[in-house]
């Protein structure tokens, strides 16, 4: 399975987007194109969610899902705290705020594990997309707690966090569409199918060659990374990816699910956390948390982490 | 031509801080600014670009006021430098017409 991923055109996209990135080449994604091609895999994969669900309807599963998706995003950032305190020799307000990416979720994982699951014959629910919507405000506040040095000293939020944490562009986005899909159905999805599953594989090759440019570029322009944090980035998605495929396991969740739900535990944050971040604890070096999550954690879980759950999930499922 | 002079103000800052700014250029009675983006730069924690992704996009605030209020905005601003990585700088400007500033 982890050679076939290797040689997936995704993959394979990301790749050159990283090498391209690495060798300093001119190659440059323009930025509204990209944007508007977030935009359409966004709303095609909320809206296949929500057309799922409609199908399904509300099941165990789901809520099960849901429920273990905002628990994992609360706690994950604890131990993650502990290691990056101890063992990275981060300072308190630099541990919390990596700390709430890795307890958040990256929706470019989820987009390419849900393509490599499929590919893989372990489909994941379609209701994963609100699970994903679901985890990725908790660990913001997790993170904010961590900081203060626990809920007694908390002082009033930034202006301006909570709306942009709850109403950013990929929240809206995922979640009105999601919520478009539940509404139309399978009846009212057919006539507009074409357009968001026909082009979806290849513009997700373009867009991940455009994240795979950026990756690098991150990684290049760092100089706030040690080998300890570089050990971290690795070793915190594979713990918490294991974490989430067992417990996805143990909840009896079909194995694309629960290796759905690793993927989520595993995956950081790059999009939305660093902005409420900058907000929230302006203090906190950005360098550093999108060093990690963007520069290391995102390409490990795309190309070799992925594979790794989707194996450990067929296992034990 | 008769000119005074103004006080230039321009603020380099990440772009989710531009709501902050804006409450303390109001409080300290600056009442108009115009907002620029950053492209790409280097400073202390090392070179920065716009990925249009990560919410690290830099924009600088350029206003122009008189020295009283400029005063009251540097005493603001002053205890945000170093924990917002905030980059302020004040210049002297000729204008025109001195009674819109």
């Amino acid at each position: 399975m982890i050679f076939d991923t290797l040689t997936s055109p995704i993959i394979l996209f990301f790749a050159l987007g990283m090498f391209a990135g690495f060798v300093r080449s001119d190659l440059v994604i323009p930025e509204a194109f990209a944007k508007g091609m977030a935009i359409y895999l966004m709303a095609a994969i909320g809206l296949k969610g929500g057309v799922e669900v409609s199908r399904s309807g509300i099941t165990d599963a789901l809520l099960l899902a849901g429920a273990a998706g905002v628990a994992l995003s609360f706690l994950l950032p604890l131990p993650a705290f502990a290691a990056l305190r101890g063992f990275g020799r981060l300072g308190r307000t630099d541990a919390a705020a990596v700390a709430a990416h890795y307890g958040s979720v990256s929706l470019v994982t989820f987009i390419t594990a849900n393509e490599m699951l499929n590919g893989a014959g372990l489909p994941a629910a379609g209701f994963m997309v609100a699970v994903l919507a679901l985890m990725e405000t908790p660990a913001i506040v997790s993170g904010l707690l961590l900081a203060r040095g626990g809920p007694r000293d908390s002082g009033a939020a930034p202006r301006g966090l909570w709306h942009e944490v709850l109403l950013n562009a990929s929240v809206v986005l995922l979640v009105g569409a999601f919520v478009i899909g539940l509404i139309a159905g399978e009846k009212g999805f057919a006539p507009i199918r074409p357009v968001f599953d026909g082009g979806y594989k290849g513009v997700l090759c373009l867009f991940l060659l455009d994240m795979g440019l950026i990756a690098a570029r991150r990684l290049r322009e760092t100089r706030a990374l040690t080998a300890r944090l570089a050990l971290l980035a690795i070793g915190l998605p594979l713990v918490n990816g294991l974490i989430g495929t067992v417990l996805g396991t143990a909840l009896g969740l079909d194995p694309g699910t629960a290796a759905m739900l690793g993927v989520l535990a595993s995956s950081a944050s790059y999009i939305a956390v660093p902005a409420a971040m900058r907000l929230a604890l302006p203090e906190a070096d950005p360098g550093i948390y999108l060093a990690m999550s963007l520069g290391i954690t995102f390409p490990f879980n795309v190309v070799v982490n992925i594979a790794l759950i989707a194996s450990v999930a067929r296992m034990i499922g | 031509m008769n000119t005074v002079t103004r006080k230039r103000i321009e603020i380099l800052a990440d772009a989710p801080l531009l709501p902050r700014l804006v409450d303390e250029l109001q409080a300290s009675g600056v009442t108009g600014y115009t907002v620029l983006s950053a492209l790409s730069g280097a400073g202390a924690t090392g070179r920065w670009s716009d990925d249009g992704l990560t919410g690290t996009a830099k924009l600088v605030v350029m206003a122009i006021t008189s020295a009283d209020h400029a005063a009251d905005l540097v005493d603001r601003l002053a205890p945000l430098l170093d924990s917002h990585r905030l980059l302020l700088t004040l210049s002297d400007v000729e204008v025109v017409r001195g009674d819109r500033f």
